[in-house]
This record gives structure tokens, sequence and C-alpha cells, in this order.
């Protein structure tokens, strides 16, 4: 996972806040992303943000054309952006291939989350999952074999499996994006239906 | 020659080696973790893998992980670099049952070069002067003092495993060495999982000398010459040079040739370096065998114009040496300054952040080895080495006046480097006159140096 850094902290940091800084990210993946992600999508607001303590969150419908499947993984989840002031410049990028294309460049939906690699190796999702199946978050919707180990890919949230990103069979790299997983709870008081 | 090499490195040298493989005319893929994500070497590959995140146990040190990612595209070798992955014989074993070229030595080189108490007897066996130390491991603090006596103080206490200082005191009396005992024990047991310790003869004012050697498939070996790496901070090297200013050349041709001559004859494979240590009256004890390409490396392709990294990769591929000692040439004077995000002037604290501005120097016999760019960000994971900034002139002299002009016209603005103790030190007489030891900067300080350069 790429290491969100409070954005007036970003010089030297010790081990303390580097822990609280973990247990800041594992909070806001685990809580309030879900959370916010559904009110977003129930609003229909363009913008949210979100300030606790030194730490800024903002989740924003994309506007113009969807982002790169690079930027999809560098930032935290999808939706979430890091809210620091200046993001590193790409270096010179000349014809830069991936073993595998890439993923198609979906329309961008704050009701969904996608489930990544937790490997490089050669993925194969589980059988007896469609789209439509319902999952948990944690459930097993794959995995991806690194030579003769199975790695599992799990569900990101509670929701409906949409669709693959990539073929069964198929290389992939570590954190790669490979199943939509809408957030379509239909019991659920603030989501939107998902799908 | 391979036609496609997986580089499963990081930072400079990772550079390096996409460049030499575009050279032999391989493509490139590099495997990176997730906080190497915007780095130069990903940027400019043919093609890039991410393989782990951005703890490097689970990127850069797993096994599995590289060769699967060097199986899904293609490659048919893998460059570990240095560090990580570079000198495991067990990681070297597995890339060839897959069908793929380890470029360094063969596993079963490795093997028998990984023990460094081994490879003391072993080469000493074929007429290497080594180090005195304790006849293998401790076994106890009566053993300990047993074996002091027999080498005679001043010893090093040293853990089998590992390096980089940890673990490592210097004792004097015998009373001093029943008190560090523990602490390198546990130190050793903290920091590699592995307690055992041994003893080495301690030379008080030692100079670190290498030997390049590379040798072939079929047992014909060359040596390229020697480097100096005196200047250091706690173990680690800073700044290398060649010729050493420590020996006559004389003494620098018979330290080589006796290199040479000993690892051929047991039976080493592909690029090495054989560390020794040189006392005040130019007596030299072999220390230990690298077994891979060195951070200092470009020193010696400076004074002989030979492409290193290319070389090991023909090796590798079971390609003869196709050059004799005598097809080795050595011209002038070159030295490598190491660029550390750390701080000098605060004991060296390591630093990380984002690179506001840069720019490399040029000119002639100016070399810039960096991953740098305006805007990168330096990740906190990693070791603290920006780049090699590496200059050559016809002498030592010219080496160094263009070593000053390169230094002054280096911009790295965003973090704090060592550049200013790389000024400090040609400024310090010490260096001019080419009389530094391994341990000058930590007895003098580091503060202290740097003080003392200011008032020139």
């Amino acid at each position: 996972m790429p290491d969100p850094v409070p954005a007036d902290a970003r010089p030297s940091r010790d081990d303390t806040e580097r822990a609280a800084d973990h247990a800041a990210i594992d909070r806001l993946t685990g809580e309030l992303l879900p959370a916010l992600i559904a009110k977003l999508g129930a609003t229909g607001l363009g913008e949210i943000e979100v300030r606790e303590g030194a730490w800024r969150v903002r989740l924003r419908r994309p506007a113009g054309p969807p982002p790169s499947a690079r930027d999809r993984r560098a930032s935290d989840r999808g939706a979430a952006e890091r809210s620091t002031d200046r993001g590193p410049e790409r270096p010179p990028r000349a014809q830069h291939m991936h073993p595998h294309p890439e993923p198609p460049a979906t329309a961008r939906s704050d009701s969904r989350s996608v489930a990544t690699s937790p490997a490089v190796g050669i993925y194969q999702p589980r059988k007896d999952l469609t789209v439509g199946s319902r999952v948990r978050a944690g459930d097993r919707l794959g995995a991806v074999d690194m030579l003769g180990v199975a790695q599992e890919v799990v569900a990101p949230i509670d929701g409906v499996v949409g669709t693959s990103l990539v073929e069964p069979g198929e290389a992939v790299e570590y954190g790669q994006e490979l199943v939509v997983v809408e957030f379509g709870v239909p019991m659920s008081t603030n989501g939107t239906g998902g799908a | 020659m391979f036609r496609k090499v997986l580089i499963a490195n990081r930072g400079e040298i990772a550079l390096r080696v996409l460049r030499a493989c575009r050279t032999l005319g391989a493509e490139a893929v590099v495997a990176y973790s997730e906080a190497d994500r915007e780095s130069l070497p990903v940027g400019l590959a043919d093609e890039a893998i991410c393989i782990g995140p951005a703890d490097a146990q689970r990127s850069y040190l797993s096994a599995p992980a590289v060769i699967s990612a060097a199986l899904v595209t293609g490659c048919d070798a893998i460059h570990p670099g240095y560090g990580f992955l570079s000198e495991d014989e067990g990681f070297a074993e597995v890339v060839a049952a897959h069908g793929m070229t380890f470029i360094g030595p063969p596993a079963n080189v490795l093997g028998r070069f990984a023990s460094k108490a081994g490879t003391r007897q072993l080469l000493g066996a074929h007429g290497l002067p080594t180090i005195p130390g304790s006849d293998g491991m401790l076994r106890d603090d009566m053993h300990a003092l047993a074996e002091a006596e027999r080498i005679g103080y001043p010893v090093l206490v040293k853990p089998s495993a590992g390096g980089g200082g940890k673990g490592m005191r210097m004792v004097r009396t015998p009373r001093e060495l029943e008190s560090v005992l523990k602490v390198c024990r546990s130190e050793a047991k903290a920091a590699f999982g592995d307690d055992s310790l041994y003893l080495e003869k301690w030379l008080d004012e030692n100079r670190h000398v290498e030997v390049q050697v590379a040798v072939d498939r079929y047992g014909h070996g060359v040596h390229l010459g020697e480097r100096d790496c005196s200047v250091q901070r706690r173990h680690q090297k800073i700044l290398e040079e060649a010729p050493t200013p420590a020996l006559s050349d004389a003494a620098r041709a018979d330290l080589a040739e006796r290199a040479i001559r000993a690892v051929v004859a047991a039976g080493y494979e592909n690029l090495g370096t054989l560390e020794f240590l040189v006392d005040r009256a130019g007596n030299f004890f072999f220390i230990e065998i690298n077994c891979r390409i060195q951070v200092e490396h470009p020193v010696t392709e400076s004074l002989t114009g030979v492409d290193l990294v290319a070389m090991q990769m023909r090796i590798a591929a079971g390609e003869p040496l196709g050059i004799s000692q005598a097809d080795i040439r050595f011209a002038g004077h070159a030295i490598e300054f190491r660029i550390n995000a750390e701080d000098p002037a605060h004991d060296f604290r390591p630093g990380a952040g984002i690179v506001e501005r840069y720019h490399a120097p040029g000119g002639p016999g100016v070399r810039m080895d960096s991953h740098l760019f305006t805007g990168y960000e330096v990740p906190p994971f990693y070791d603290s080495l920006l780049g090699k900034l590496i200059v050559w002139g016809p002498d030592r002299e010219t080496a160094i006046a263009r070593g000053r002009v390169a230094l002054e016209e280096l911009v790295i603005e965003g973090i704090t480097t060592n550049v200013d103790i790389h000024q400090a030190l040609l400024a310090s007489e010490t260096f001019l006159e080419g009389r530094m030891t391994t341990n000058l900067l930590d007895r003098v300080g580091s503060a202290a140096f740097l003080a003392a350069a200011a008032r020139v």
C-alpha cells in the first residue's frame, strides 16, 4: 500500500508517528472510507472532505476522463486522494509496456471497490463466483499463483461481484486491479443500490 | 547473450544495469516495489513489473516474487544488482532450476565462498596472507579469551553473519573483551538471528584496499587493479579511489596478481572483489570476498575503460573473457564520491523527501550515476545512496581538482546530503597526502572534521 502521509509532516517521522499513521490508515480504509463512499454516492455531491487531527481525506467524483490504471493504483483504494500539496513529477517515460494489457478504463463510480492482486503471478478467479454473486469483505474471489503458491485475492468490501478486469490465467503484477466489487447492499440505509 | 533480463534492484544500480542491457542489445524488465513506482529506472525501462509492497522482505528480497516476475515477463536471466539477493546461493539455485541464468557466480560457487572463515582458509591455502583470527567461532568466554591471547590484542569481535558494523567491537584488553562479548552476541542475534562471533586481529592504522577480478567459466581470469576504500564511517565506505596512494606500483601489481591467482585456483567464477587490510608497513591481509558487482565499480571502469556490468553479463552467459591480462590497461586516477541522503552535521542522520531541484555536474572526466530527477520523492524504506559522482584525471591532482568543481556544481535541493563531508575531505591535508585510514573519520569525529575543513 502506498504510504499516505500528513501533508504538513512529510520530512522525518519517528516510529511512534509512523505507528500512529498506520493506525490512522487502517481506520481510514476500514471504517471511514466505506461510509464516505456511500455518503458521496447517496448525496450526489461532487466532493466530500473530512478532517480529523492532522489528517484530511477528500473524496471527489471524477470530472474529466477517468484516471489511468496507474493513477488508480497509486491512490488508496481508488477513491481517496492523497491531499498533498505537491506530488512528484513523473520521470521521463518512454514506451512503457506492461506484461499484460492495461485494465479497461471503465467509468469510475464511487459506489464500488476493486480487488487487487496480492502478488506477481498468474491469476485464477474462483470458479463458483459470477457477476452478481454476493460477497462479504475478506471473502476469497480467486488466487494468484506465485511460483506454485496460491496467494488469495479477497473482496475489499461487502458487495456484489462485478466486472473482471483480467482474464483467467493471465499474468498480473502486485497491486493490479482484478475484480470490481459493487458496493450494493440493499438493506443498507445509505447504500446506493450499486450495479 | 541474453534476450531479456529482469533487473531485481532499484535506484542507481538498476539504472546502471538497464544501460548495460541496452548496450548489449538485451531487453530489460525492471522489477519494482510499490514505493518505487515513480522511480527513474521504472520510467526508463522497456517493461516494468510491480513485485510487492515497499517492505523489501516482500519485494526486492522475496525470491518467489522476483522469479515469478521474471517468468511471467518471459525473461531468460535475472540481474540482482548489489545487496538484496545478489549473493544468495539459494536464490541463484532456484533461478537456475527455473531455466534462467543468475547474473553472478553460479550457486555452487556462491556456496563455496559463503562463509567468511571458510573463504579465508581456502584462499589462505592458495597463497593469500589472511588476517590472523580465531580458530572458527567462539565457543564461550574462556575460548574467546584464550584465542585473543593467541592472536594478540587489540582484536575485533565480529559476528559470523551480516555486516555493516552491527555486533562489532574493538577491544584492547581481556577485561574489555569480557565486557563486550554479551552485548555483541545480543546485537548479532537481534540483527542477523545468529549470535556466533569470531575474533580478528585489529590493525590500528589500516587501509582498506580491494582487488577487482573477473573469471570466466573456463577458468580464465584477469584482475582489473585495486581500489582504495579507506575513507569510511562506521565501517561504511563513503569515498573510493584508484590507484591506492598507500602502495607502490610494484606492491599494487603484486597484490593484484596474487589475488587473481588465488581465486582462479580456488575455482571462483564471474566478477568478484577481494578485500584486504593494509597495515602501515604495507603488509596486506585478505579479509573477505564480495561475489557481486560493487557500488564502487565505476572507479575501475574509469581507469580501464572496461564496462564491468557488461563483462559480468557476458561471463554469466557463458562467453569466454576474450582478453588477457596484458589487454587491461590502467590510465590516470579516479575518485568516487558516494552521495548519500544523510546529514553529516547531525551524525549522518538518514533523510527522505522530495528533490526540489537536481542538477548533475559534467565536463571532462566527470560521470554521475544517479536515479535522481527534479520532483523525485526519495522513499524512506531503503538505503541512503542517492548517486555516485565519479571523477577521472590523468593524475590524482587533476582528479581532485575536477572533483572540487563537480561537487560545487552538483545541485540537490530539498534533501540534506553528505556533499559537505566530501568537500571537507578534498580540503583535508590527510586526504590530499593520501594518508586516510579506515578509522580516521570515526576517531576524529565527522563534526570536528567538517569544522577543521571550514577553517582552511
